[in-house]
């Protein structure tokens, strides 16, 4: 047996952390709870994400971070439970009006970029402008180098190339631009280091950290990457089988006795989370 | 120690039968599922046609890629299609006397199902297919998941362009394959039959009438939405990364050729069992 803990008390959910001083929640979910036929992956999510912070939910793979992210977009309603911004729009209930005028104030950038491959640069990073905002030819231009030079890109080199002409780190920056050209109020990040090199990594940590400080938006981070978290998050979230475990800002969070965390962190090959693998079930 | 009967109905659970008819209705269950998707999809695109002045560029790209770049080898089958038909029923009628007629057979059957046919085949096979292959990796690449997040409707921006743009090339491809057939159908006459093209022209005029061609373009106008919707549909509801990609293409086509010949055999029967009479 890996620890002490029983099986409950492994799963069960952390309390939510204390609200840091003067900051206002701009998202609160509370008991969010998803299931997708017999598979439940969200077992009553509640986190709070306050206003101007970075919050980095971090969890191995099939612990539903992608599925949380998709609520965070409007693109799932949850079983139970409910996603509020600003204290009084209910997300998980909101007319398709309120959802446009939320994903207005949002920006995603997407584990592969999720750039359109039939467009330039150019066109992709312009695309929410001229498609939604339907902004003049020239304004997008302008507003569009800008975005690029906010994420360390030659504009003029790359404007006019195709997604496939581009390197990983350059598709990723990219992304992140067209997330940034609408100057949203929120972005969330779906695993922003996962499949480039530690350079690059860095790289993106680098930029993920100076458009925080540039700019003030509130932003997500879902990655497994716990070196990235502790770079450029205030607060870290541990989700383990669909609950939060533990969340705290960075020293509170590596500081959490609970054994999924310290395995998370020592990168040990003992502990809850291979024991439950190699049983091949999370109970006895 | 006795060993427990089972009932009736525990023996029905595990019959053989009853799983084969349960799998029969999953499956047609599922099959309307989709087909009801499809529906709602289309009419999604209708309801968003005001808006297309948004997507003009995109709407020509599309009629270049699924029209003009269709042209030259649907001319080249209905060519040889007709020039075929020609001999086939050349031989035959020669035997009778009757191949002055030729003109009225082939111009019918052209006019009637084969042009619209053909382009309908020639567009599921080249366009349908590339649609629904372009639209999956689209989706399991999330970039129809951007398009959501930074409130551009997928439906207008992708599907309406490229529906439209087969509702238009599909009646002009039609055309072109009627003209065409007929073409390849009068060589054969002339050359091997010794019908002189007037006799062929005045053969196929003699049994054409405007419902003949107006029918033929309302075909494809129709064929031309089933197979965009059912593109469109199987592309954007794509999951499993590239596997899924193949299993949509695949189904592209496998369902849009029954549904263009559902479509086909319902709308022939339509002009010929109550326009004809009607308007004879």
């Amino acid at each position: 047996m890996t620890s002490a803990m029983s099986y409950e008390q492994l799963e069960a959910a952390a309390p939510l952390d204390p609200p840091p001083p003067g900051k206002q929640a701009l998202l609160q979910i509370r008991n969010l709870e998803k299931s997708f036929g017999k598979r439940h992956i969200l077992r009553g999510i509640s986190i709070d994400i306050y206003r101007g912070e970075t919050l980095a939910i971090v969890g191995g793979s099939g612990s539903g971070k992608t599925t949380l992210l998709r609520h965070l977009m409007g693109m799932l309603h949850p079983d139970e439970g409910s996603i509020t911004l600003d204290g009084n729009m209910r997300l998980d209930h909101a007319t398709t009006a309120e959802l446009n005028s939320y994903r207005d104030r949002l920006g995603v950038v997407f584990q592969g970029a999720a750039l359109l491959n039939s467009l330039t640069v150019l066109e992709n990073v312009g695309l929410p402008l001229v498609e939604v905002r339907q902004m003049a030819p020239q304004l997008v231009y302008d507003k569009v180098v800008a975005a690029l030079q906010k994420v360390y890109l030659p504009a003029g080199e790359i404007l006019h190339l195709k997604p496939a002409a581009l390197s990983g780190g350059m598709r990723k920056r990219v992304g992140i631009a067209r997330a940034i050209v609408q100057e949203p109020e929120l972005i969330l990040y779906d695993e922003p280091t996962t499949g480039l090199d530690p350079v690059t990594v860095s790289g993106v940590n680098e930029l993920t950290l100076d458009l925080q400080k540039r700019l003030g938006v509130t932003s997500v981070v879902i990655t497994h990457d716990l070196p990235a978290a502790f770079t450029i998050a205030d607060r870290i979230a541990m989700l383990y089988k669909g609950r939060i475990i533990a969340i705290g800002d960075r020293d509170a969070f590596r500081a959490s006795p609970h054994p999924v965390v310290q395995q998370l962190l020592t990168g040990s090959t003992q502990g809850p989370l291979t024991e439950a693998f190699l049983q091949g079930q999370s109970r006895p | 120690m006795n060993p427990r009967k089972t009932t009736m109905l525990e023996r029905l659970d595990h019959s053989t039968g009853v799983k084969a008819v349960e799998g029969l209705g999953k499956s047609a269950m599922d099959k309307a599922s989709v087909g009801g998707r499809g529906m709602l999809l289309f009419i999604d695109t209708c309801y968003q046609l005001p808006l297309i002045r948004r997507s003009i560029p995109q709407l020509f790209k599309q009629i270049e890629i699924c029209g003009i770049g269709s042209i030259m080898v649907l001319a080249l089958i209905a060519l040889l299609t007709g020039m075929i038909m020609a001999v086939q029923t050349g031989s035959e009628l020669q035997k009778f006397g009757l191949e002055t007629n030729l003109g009225a057979i082939i111009g019918a059957t052209f006019v009637r199902e084969f042009g619209p046919m053909w382009a309908a085949i020639i567009m599921l096979a080249r366009v349908g297919a590339a649609m629904a292959a372009e639209l999956g990796t689209m989706a399991v690449n999330e970039e129809i998941d951007a398009l959501r997040v930074m409130n551009i409707n997928p439906v207008r921006y992708l599907v309406l362009p490229r529906m439209l743009a087969l509702i238009i090339a599909m009646p002009l491809l039609t055309v072109i394959a009627d003209y065409v057939g007929m073409f390849g159908g009068g060589l054969i006459a002339s050359y091997v039959y010794n019908t002189p093209s007037q006799q062929f022209l005045d053969s196929a005029r003699g049994i054409l009438g405007n419902l003949d061609f107006y029918s033929g373009l309302v075909k494809s106008t129709v064929f031309g939405a089933i197979i965009a919707t059912i593109a469109c549909d199987r592309g954007l509801n794509t999951s499993d990364g590239a596997e899924g990609v193949g299993r949509a293409t695949n189904q592209t086509v496998v369902a849009s050729v029954v549904a263009v010949l559902v479509a086909n055999l319902i709308m022939t029967c339509f002009v010929q069992q109550i326009l004809k009479p009607v308007t004879a």
